[in-house]
């Protein structure tokens, strides 16, 4: 009965072609005007490292002034050279990198590319393990390098192709800024965390922007490298402090991001009581002259912290699924139109003896045809519009993409939306009194 | 006009009333507050940066190499600027408005921790009033005795004894713009709080980080600082009608320069605001957007259910027509219909407004819905609603009186 039900919704339509056509598009639209905006968000709040977001963690420690000038209760969000240092070299932690932003003039051998500003990244050999970064080529340099600043670097596979053309990189050199360095591994493309929450406080937005290449933080601070991005200072430098790079080193600024990995979440605890120790340890020294509030963020606390997902997008989405509810309310109105139009006929059918069920049947299964037409064409709009939306800005280039989740969702919110719509009207039709309908005919 | 038996007919019709009101209510609700956002969006991308926009443009060169002789550099890329027809003011500047990167410092009036006010600043060692086209509301520009030369390598402070603020900052810490010349502010608090004589208060200058909330967008103040850094950053001021030319013509003489460095930036100030602004302007069309889709889904849907009803009632009506009803009585009696409807809808709507927009409020830190939207939602949905039940109250009364003597 019910693939009946399906030809007889299918045929019917076409009648009342105008009508029908004005539930496929106002369902169509509402149904893309919602979906694109999810999309978005979808991506925004996406996890971008599943399986590990809860087991990588970055400390924030508070070494402000006692001076009353912090206001902000949450501590500053990158931390010193000096305890970036310490918190490397100390036990805790399954594995631990600094971040730092570095753009070095990359300079390479090859005759045809001229030198140019590398998007680089400078981070300790743990740092790929612990994102789970993928190589197609070689792999990290060692922790060797770490320790004596070694003149290595990874690239980013469409670097490795612009330097190096279809040969292999591997042990080849390329010059960034003072220095020959070798290269020891090429990093897939398809490594694009979003957001970038490794390196969310300073530079490019966190949906923007890709590190062509890697090279070990020590080399970057032995070079005295600039880094990209924010550096916070909450007290000046004593007046013996060194000028320049070396001052910076010494000084209270903030201007290192810090990420560790531990072996589980309940650990998370333990590592938090080591930072509150190390602090108190310092204190004695005569820095953090504030009481402790030192913080320790998973990804998840950190991108919530950040306000990754903006305000507009959520506003949007909430606006877009409100355009989607009276394109419903809407459907109800034009399925009722649709379905009165045909109480001689249901009068005929409940006459020859069909139960109510089985018009309620037949009425849903239309709705949901209907639905499914404009499900169909509402999927065909909604990618219209994320290739509208990705023309717009960088950013909605990478957030403005279907996946196979967000298409069955789609669809399943289209037809159950229908299914929904239709319920009154159907209902209504199975209300129909049969004698009546046939006395008027 | 008789609305008892428009009452007794609805009473029979309700699913269909109901269903209108609802799409009424809800699209009002929707619409005014969406379009209360779209205006917040235009406002920010439309408001001055109080620089001359059409006369200004930003080129940048960052180094490629070490630079020993910066200051060397400056003077010959300014002098060769400054050579180019058409150039009417050069200056070597920090940061540029509205172009998403600057510095940032806090500003108080005493010096005491707690009430730093976030402050953009510039600074330049030519006259950043004049390469900006700025205007002074108050006080005087600097002069070169007051400029400061800062280098990178071996400088660790960045400051100066005397500022211009703009008329925001002035405002926020004196009675007005004139009462602020002559007194001294503070970078900074505390210990480290660094005292600086306002000699002059220009009165428009948003900040590099133009943020959307206009509280502090506007915040900004500019030092006489010469600032000897790696990169070459220059605001220049040209001819309107020539700056295209002078655009270029700035490219490759700066470039022909030196060969060790890199140009990075070079835009005119509407591109700069152009870029800056993309977000709010996606977020605006994509709300207009919505808003069209609504009115439009809307009105289908009262065509939708008014062409439904007509078709009912096509007997009811013949009869009342050869009982002597004129067309003009059958329009008005639809029209009356769907406003008493739509009035429904909108008094339910207004409700539903001020919830969604409490809803954002919190949700959102959305400002307050001012009533002039709700009023302006509702004159719009009424008109909505007035002109889609026009086309089938036009056919109801279309239908002929004979219908009454047919067999349905």
């Amino acid at each position: 009965m019910f693939t009946y039900y399906l030809a007889l919704g299918i045929r019917h339509l076409r009648r009342n072609p105008i009508l029908t056509a004005l539930i496929v598009v106002t369902l169509a639209v509402g149904v893309a005007a919602s979906m694109a905006t999810l999309t978005v968000l979808r991506a925004m709040s996406a996890d971008p490292i599943p399986g590990k977001s809860d087991r990588l963690f970055t400390p924030n420690l508070d070494n402000r002034p006692d001076d009353g000038s912090s206001q902000d209760p949450r501590p500053p969000d990158q931390l010193t050279y000096r305890d970036a240092i310490a918190l490397k070299n100390a036990k805790p932690g399954l594995r631990k990198s600094a971040v730092m932003r570095i753009s070095p003039v990359v300079a390479p051998s090859r005759a045809d590319v001229k030198p140019f500003f590398g998007d680089g990244i400078s981070v300790h050999a743990d740092f790929f393990k612990m994102m789970d970064v993928p190589f197609i080529e070689g792999g990290p340099w060692s922790e060797a390098d770490d320790a004596r600043g070694g003149h290595v670097v990874v690239l980013r596979e469409s670097m490795a192709e612009r330097l190096f053309g279809d040969a292999n990189p591997i042990g080849k050199t390329l010059r960034l800024d003072t220095y020959d360095a070798t290269v020891t591994g090429v990093v897939s493309d398809r490594w694009e965390p979003l957001p970038r929450f490794y390196r969310l406080v300073s530079g490019p937005p966190p949906f923007r922007g890709v590190e062509d290449l890697f090279i070990p933080w020590t080399t970057a601070i032995a070079n005295q490298m600039q880094p990209q991005g924010n550096v916070n200072c909450f007290s000046d430098p004593p007046p013996d402090a060194p000028p320049g790079y070396e001052g910076l080193k010494q000084s209270e600024c903030v201007w290192i991001q810090f990420w560790v990995e531990l072996a589980s979440p309940s650990d998370a605890p333990a590592y938090k009581d080591f930072l509150d120790g190390y602090v108190a340890e310092q204190r004695k020294l005569g820095r953090f002259p504030l009481p402790n509030n030192n913080r320790l963020y998973d990804v998840k606390g950190w991108l919530d912290v950040n306000k990754i997902v903006s305000k507009d997008t959520r506003l949007q989405t909430y606006l877009a699924f409100g355009f989607l509810l009276v394109c419903l309310v809407n459907c109800i109105g034009l399925l009722l139109a649709k379905f009165t139009a045909r109480s001689g006929e249901i009068g005929v059918r409940r006459a020859l003896g069909a139960p109510r069920r089985a018009v309620f049947k037949q009425y849903l299964v239309e709705s949901g045809v209907v639905g499914l037409v404009g499900g169909l064409a509402g999927l065909g709009l909604t990618f219209a519009s994320l290739w509208f939306l990705r023309k717009q800005s960088e950013e909605f280039a990478v957030l403005a993409k279907m996946d196979w989740v967000m298409l069955g969702i789609t669809l399943a919110v289209a037809v159950l939306s229908s299914l929904l719509a239709g319920l009154l009207p159907t209902w209504r039709a199975c209300q129909v009194q049969p004698a009546l309908q046939l006395k008027s005919q | 006009m008789e609305i008892q038996p428009i009452l007794l007919a609805l009473r029979r019709s309700k699913t269909g009333a109901i269903l209108v009101a609802a799409q009424v209510a809800l699209t009002l609700a929707i619409v005014c507050n969406a379009l209360f956002v779209v205006k917040a969006r235009l406002a920010t991308v439309d408001r001055p940066s109080g620089v001359a926009e059409d006369e200004v443009f930003q080129i940048q060169y960052a180094a490629a190499g070490e630079i020993e002789d910066r200051k060397g550099m400056q003077q010959a890329d300014i002098q060769a600027l400054r050579a180019i027809p058409g150039v009417k003011e050069v200056a070597a500047v920090n940061s540029f408005p509205v172009s998403s990167s600057g510095w940032g410092m806090g500003v108080t009036r005493d010096g005491k921790p707690g009430n730093e006010i976030p402050t953009g600043v510039y600074f330049s060692g030519e006259s950043f009033v004049k390469a900006m086209g700025l205007h002074l509301v108050a006080g005087r520009d600097f002069n070169d005795s007051e400029v400061r030369e800062v280098d990178d390598r071996t400088d660790t402070r960045v400051a100066a004894d005397v500022v211009i603020v703009s008329a925001q900052v002035a405002r926020k810490l004196f009675k007005n713009e004139q009462d602020a010349i002559g007194k001294t502010i503070y970078q900074g608090s505390g210990k480290e709080a660094q005292p600086m004589r306002i000699v002059g208060v220009v009165d428009t200058l948003l900040s590099s980080s133009a943020p959307a909330i206009d509280e502090y967008a506007h915040s900004t103040f500019i030092w006489p600082i010469r600032y000897l850094g790696a990169t070459a950053h220059y605001a220049v001021r040209a001819e309107p009608a020539q700056r295209a030319r002078v655009m270029k013509d700035a490219e490759k003489a700066l470039s022909a320069l030196r060969p060790d460095r890199v140009l990075i930036n070079l835009h005119d100030m509407q591109e700069i605001k152009f870029r800056r602004y993309r977000h709010e302007r996606a977020g605006a069309n994509m709300l207009i957007a919505v808003t069209i889709g609504l009115l439009l889904v809307t009105a289908s849907g009262i065509v939708g259910v008014a062409s439904l009803w007509v078709s009912q009632r096509r007997k009811q009506i013949g009869v009342r027509r050869a009982l002597g009803a004129r067309r003009r009585d059958i329009v008005r009696y639809f029209v009356t219909e769907n406003i008493l409807i739509t009035t429904v809808g909108i008094a339910a709507g207004l409700a539903m407004a001020v919830g969604l927009n409490l809803f954002l409020v919190s949700k959102l830190e959305l400002a307050r819905l001012p009533a002039v939207y709700l009023v302006g939602g509702m004159i719009a949905v009424w008109a909505l609603g007035l002109v889609a039940v026009l086309g089938p109250a036009w056919r109801a009364a279309a239908v002929p009186p004979a219908i009454a003597t047919r067999s349905a």
